[in-house]
C-alpha cells in the first residue's frame, strides 16, 4: 500500500470516532435544555425588565409591552431554528454535527466574576475564535513538555533495561513510581514552594521592566510578567514601570504568530523570550513527569525484548561495539514502541493541561477551561468547545502516531 | 532473595485444583518481591485505617472542626461544649491565626487548647473555619478507597462483560463495540468527568440529597469513561484464548456460547484485568483531587465545606496557596507546609503502595516479566 493510501485510510477509518464524541456532546448539551443552548450559542440573552428572554414559556406580553396575545417569544423564534430546536432531536443533531465541524463553537458568555486579563479579553466573542488565539500557547507547552520527556525517558529507559537491576535501574523504577503516584497538582505546589522558599524575594532573573524584584512567586507563575506592579501578589512591591508591549493584547495574546517566543524574538525582544521560556520550564517539568513515568516502563520493557533478540546477538558476535548496539539496533527497534506508548497516552497527557495551567496561570486552553467550570460561573460553550478541541488534539495525534509508525516500520502498512 | 534455590511454586502431596494451584503460584512469586509486600502492607494498613475511622464518633462526611462562635457557613457543631475546652472542640479566639502547625509530640496525650497533632486544614490564613487535619486524613480513608474501588470494580466488570462478547463474538459486533471504545478512549478522561458533572449537576436525583446525588453522578460519570480500558484488554485476551483447545473442547461437548463465555473465557482472560485494576484503584483519587483542585462543585457542598476525601483535602488546601503567599509577601509568613503535605502524603502513599503492589502482581502473573 502506498504511504498516502494509508494515511487517507486512517483518516477515514477515525472520522465516526470523531462523530462519535460529537454525539456524546450532543446528548450532554441536550441534556442541558434549550434555553442553555441558545445561551451558550449566542451570548447571554438580551434582559427585558428582568426577564431573560431566549424562554420560549414566558408569554410574549410580558417581554415587550404591547405586543399581540399571539406572539411567542421573539427571540426564540428567531434563533431556534438557526440551532434547529424546533426540530426533532436527530434534526438537531445534524444541525450539531454541522455547526462543530464548522468550529461554530458558540460565544464566550460573560462568565466571569474573577476579573482576569484573559476573562476582560475573551468576554462575548466567538468561542473558536478564542480557543484559535490560545491554543498556541498550549501547544508550545505541550511541544516543550514533549522534549523533556523523550529527553529524559528514552535515554534512562535504555540504560536501566542496559543495566538491569543496578542502581541506575532501581532509580528510574523509583522516579517512574513517585510519577504514577503524584497527582500534578501537588507536584506543581511543592516545585513552586520549593523555587520561593529557595529564592525568598529575591530575583530569579534580573528583569529590566522591574529593577527592584519581583518575588519569586510571580516570575515562575503567569504566561507574562505581571504589569500589576513588582510585588503582586500581594501588591507589597513598588509600582512598576512595566507594561505591555503593543504586539501583546492585554497581556493575554501575542502576535502575528500567537506563540508567545516566537513572537517575542520576531519583535526582537530578547528579554521577553527567555523570561517566556523560563516560565514555561516548571510547567513543562511536572507534566513530563506524570509521561516519564509511564514511557520509561514501556521503553525499558521492550528494550528487553529486543536485546534478546537474534540480530542483537549477531550484531554483537560480528564485533560491533556494545554502545553501536544498543544504539543503533536495539535502540532504533524499541523506537516504535516509544511511538506507540505516546500516541496512546496523549489522552492522559493532553488532559492534564487545565489542571496544570491552572496551577501556573497560564493563558492557554486548559485555563480558560479552568475558569469556565467554576461554580456559578460556567460558561457551557466554553466548556464544550474545549473538550471538543482536546479530542481534535487526541485524534490529531492518533493520526500522526500511526502514520510515524507506519513510516518506521513498512510491515504496518504493507502487510 | 538471591539465596539458595527457590523451593518449587506447587508443594508436593496432594495435587490441588488447577486454579487454586495457581493462585498459590501467584502468591509465591508475589511473596518473593519485597517491593509487593511493602505496597501490600501499606495497603492494609490503609484499609485498616478506613474501617477505624468508621468508628470514630464524627459522622463519617464530615472531619472534626474548629469554628468560631458567631459563624455564618460554619456547618460543623463541636462534639462538646465550646467550655470548658475538651479534646474535640476549643473556642477560637477571633485574631488567632487559623493555621495551628502539628504538635506530633502530643500526639495521643492531651493537648491543649489550640494544638491538633497534625495541625489544621483551613482555607484561608484567618479563617474562622479550619479542620483538624487528622481526623480529616482518618475520614479520607473511606472516602478515598470507596470512591476508587466503586469505580474500579464496576469499571472492570463491564468492561469485562463488553471485551468478552466484542472478543468471541467477533465480526460486526467487535467493529461496533471497539467503535465505541475508541470514542471513549478518545475524550481525555478528566475532560469527560467535568463536562458531565457540570451538566448534570442541575439536577438532583428525586430522594437523594445533593450530596448523594452528586456523589453518584460523579461515580457514574468515571464508570462511563473508564470500562473502555478494561473492554480494550480483555478483548486482546479473548482472542488468544478463544483459539485454545480447551474452548474447542467445551464447543465440541455441546456447551453454550453463553457457558463458554462465562465459565471458560472469562476465567481464563482475567489475570490483565487484575492487574490494570489495580492500578487504577491508585489512579482514580488523584483524578478526583485533581477535579477538586479545578475548583467546580464537586460535591455540591458549600465554599467553606470540604469532603474529607484525601484528593479534595490536598486539593483544598493546595488550592489557598495563593492567599498564604500573598499573605507570606506582606510579612506574616506562615507557609502551613503540614495541611499540603498530610493529606497529599496519604495520597501518595495509597497511590505509590498499590503501584508496587500491582508491579509485583504484574512480574508473578506475566512469565515474560519474571526475572
Amino acid at each position: 500500500m502506498r504511504m498516502w493510501v494509508y494515511v487517507v485510510r486512517r483518516v477515514a477509518l477515525l472520522a465516526p470516532v470523531v462523530i462519535g464524541v460529537m454525539t456524546i456532546t450532543f446528548l450532554l448539551v441536550t441534556a442541558l435544555g434549550p434555553v442553555q443552548q441558545l445561551e451558550s450559542a449566542f451570548g447571554p440573552p438580551p434582559i427585558h425588565g428582568t426577564i431573560h428572554s431566549y424562554n420560549p414559556t414566558i408569554p410574549c406580553s410580558e417581554i415587550t409591552p404591547g405586543a399581540n396575545g399571539t406572539c411567542a417569544n421573539p427571540l426564540w423564534n428567531e434563533l431556534a431554528p438557526k440551532l434547529g430546536l424546533n426540530q426533532p432531536v436527530f434534526v438537531q443533531w445534524g444541525f450539531y454535527i454541522y455547526r462543530s465541524f464548522t468550529f461554530q463553537w458558540g460565544t464566550v458568555s460573560n462568565y466571569s466574576e474573577t476579573q482576569t486579563p484573559l476573562s476582560a479579553y475573551i468576554h462575548g466573542q466567538p468561542v473558536s475564535t478564542v480557543l484559535a488565539q490560545l491554543l498556541p500557547y498550549t501547544l508550545e507547552l505541550a511541544i516543550f513538555s514533549l522534549i523533556i520527556i523523550l529527553a529524559v525517558a528514552v535515554p534512562l529507559g535504555n540504560l536501566s533495561a542496559v543495566y538491569r537491576n543496578r542502581p541506575v535501574d532501581q532509580a528510574s523504577r523509583v522516579m517512574s513510581f513517585s510519577g504514577f503516584a503524584l497527582p500534578a497538582f501537588l507536584l506543581a505546589t511543592f516545585l513552586v514552594l520549593a523555587v520561593v522558599l529557595v529564592l525568598g524575594t529575591s530575583t530569579l532573573v534580573h528583569t529590566p521592566w522591574c529593577p527592584g524584584g519581583e518575588t519569586s512567586y510571580s516570575e515562575i507563575t503567569g504566561s507574562w510578567p505581571t504589569p500589576l506592579g513588582c510585588g503582586a501578589p500581594g501588591g507589597g512591591g513598588p509600582i512598576s514601570n512595566f507594561y505591555y508591549p503593543a504586539w501583546l493584547t492585554f497581556g493575554v495574546v501575542s502576535h502575528p504568530t500567537g506563540f508567545p517566543t516566537v513572537d517575542a524574538m520576531i519583535h526582537g525582544n530578547w528579554w521577553l523570550a527567555f523570561d517566556t521560556i523560563l516560565r514555561m520550564v516548571l510547567p513543562a517539568i511536572v507534566i513530563a513527569f506524570g509521561s516519564i513515568a509511564i514511557l520509561l516502563r514501556f521503553v525499558r520493557n521492550s528494550m528487553l525484548e529486543v536485546m534478546n533478540l537474534d540480530f542483537v546477538r549477531t550484531a554483537r558476535a560480528k564485533g560491533v561495539p556494545e554502545s553501536t548496539v544498543v544504539k543503533r539496533h536495539a535502540g532504533r527497534n524499541s523506537l516504535n514502541v516509544t511511538i506507540t506508548v505516546l500516541g496512546l497516552t496523549f489522552a492522559f497527557f493532553i488532559g492534564g493541561f487545565p489542571i496544570i495551567e491552572d496551577v501556573f496561570q497560564l493563558n492557554g486552553v486548559g485555563y480558560i477551561l479552568a475558569l469556565s467550570v467554576l461554580p456559578g460561573q460556567e460558561d457551557f460553550a466554553l466548556i464544550f468547545g474545549s473538550t471538543l478541541l482536546f479530542t481534535f488534539l487526541v485524534v490529531a495525534a492518533n493520526i500522526i502516531v500511526d502514520v510515524l509508525y507506519a513510516y518506521l516500520d513498512p510491515r504496518v502498512r504493507l502487510g | 532473595m538471591a539465596s539458595a534455590p527457590p523451593p518449587s511454586p506447587v508443594p508436593s502431596g496432594r495435587r490441588p485444583s488447577p486454579r487454586i494451584a495457581q493462585y498459590k503460584r501467584t502468591w509465591f512469586f508475589l511473596r518473593r518481591n519485597t517491593l509487593a509486600l511493602v505496597g501490600l502492607g501499606i495497603l492494609i494498613f490503609l484499609i485498616a485505617v478506613a474501617l477505624y475511622a468508621l468508628t470514630l464518633p464524627i459522622p463519617w462526611n464530615q472531619m472534626d472542626g474548629y469554628c468560631g462562635v458567631h459563624l455564618p457557613g460554619c456547618t460543623y457543631v463541636c462534639t462538646t461544649p465550646p467550655s470548658p475546652p475538651g479534646p474535640n472542640c476549643y473556642a477560637v479566639n477571633q485574631n488567632f491565626p487559623a493555621f495551628i502547625p502539628p504538635t506530633l509530640s502530643a500526639a495521643g496525650g492531651t493537648l491543649t487548647a489550640g494544638q491538633l497533632p497534625l495541625g489544621s486544614l483551613s482555607q484561608t490564613p484567618y479563617s474562622q473555619i479550619y479542620y483538624n487535619t487528622l481526623s480529616g486524613i482518618l475520614r479520607g480513608a473511606d472516602w478515598s478507597l470507596v470512591i476508587a474501588f466503586s469505580i474500579v470494580v464496576s469499571g472492570a466488570l463491564i468492561g469485562l462483560m463488553v471485551g468478552a462478547i466484542a472478543g468471541f463474538w467477533g465480526g460486526a459486533v467487535d467493529e461496533a463495540l471497539m467503535r465505541l471504545v475508541d470514542i471513549f478512549l478518545s475524550i481525555p478522561v478528566i475532560l469527560f468527568v467535568i463536562i458531565t458533572v457540570s451538566v448534570f449537576s442541575q439536577f438532583t436525583i428525586p430522594g437523594l440529597s445533593p450530596f448523594s446525588s452528586r456523589m453518584l453522578l460523579l461515580i457514574l460519570a468515571f464508570i462511563v469513561v473508564w470500562w473502555p480500558f478494561y473492554a480494550r484488554i480483555v478483548r486482546g485476551q479473548v482472542l488468544v484464548v478463544r483459539e485454545q483447545k480447551y474452548v474447542e473442547a467445551a464447543r465440541a461437548s455441546g456447551a453454550r456460547k453463553g457457558r463458554i463465555v462465562a465459565r471458560h473465557v472469562i476465567p481464563n482472560s482475567v489475570y490483565p484485568v487484575f492487574i490494570q485494576m489495580s492500578l487504577d484503584v491508585g489512579t482514580v483519587p488523584l483524578l478526583v483531587g485533581a477535579l477538586a483542585f479545578l475548583g467546580f462543585n464537586l460535591f455540591g457542598l458549600s465554599s467553606s465545606e470540604v469532603l474529607p476525601e484525601w484528593g479534595s483535602l490536598s486539593a483544598f488546601s493546595v488550592n489557598q496557596f495563593d492567599a498564604v503567599f500573598g499573605a507570606c509577601s506582606v510579612g506574616v509568613c506562615v507557609i502551613p507546609w503540614w495541611q499540603i503535605l498530610f493529606p497529599g502524603l496519604m495520597l501518595f502513599l495509597f497511590a505509590i503502595s498499590v503501584n508496587f503492589f500491582a508491579d509485583g502482581l504484574r512480574d508473578a502473573l506475566d512469565p515474560r516479566l519474571r526475572r
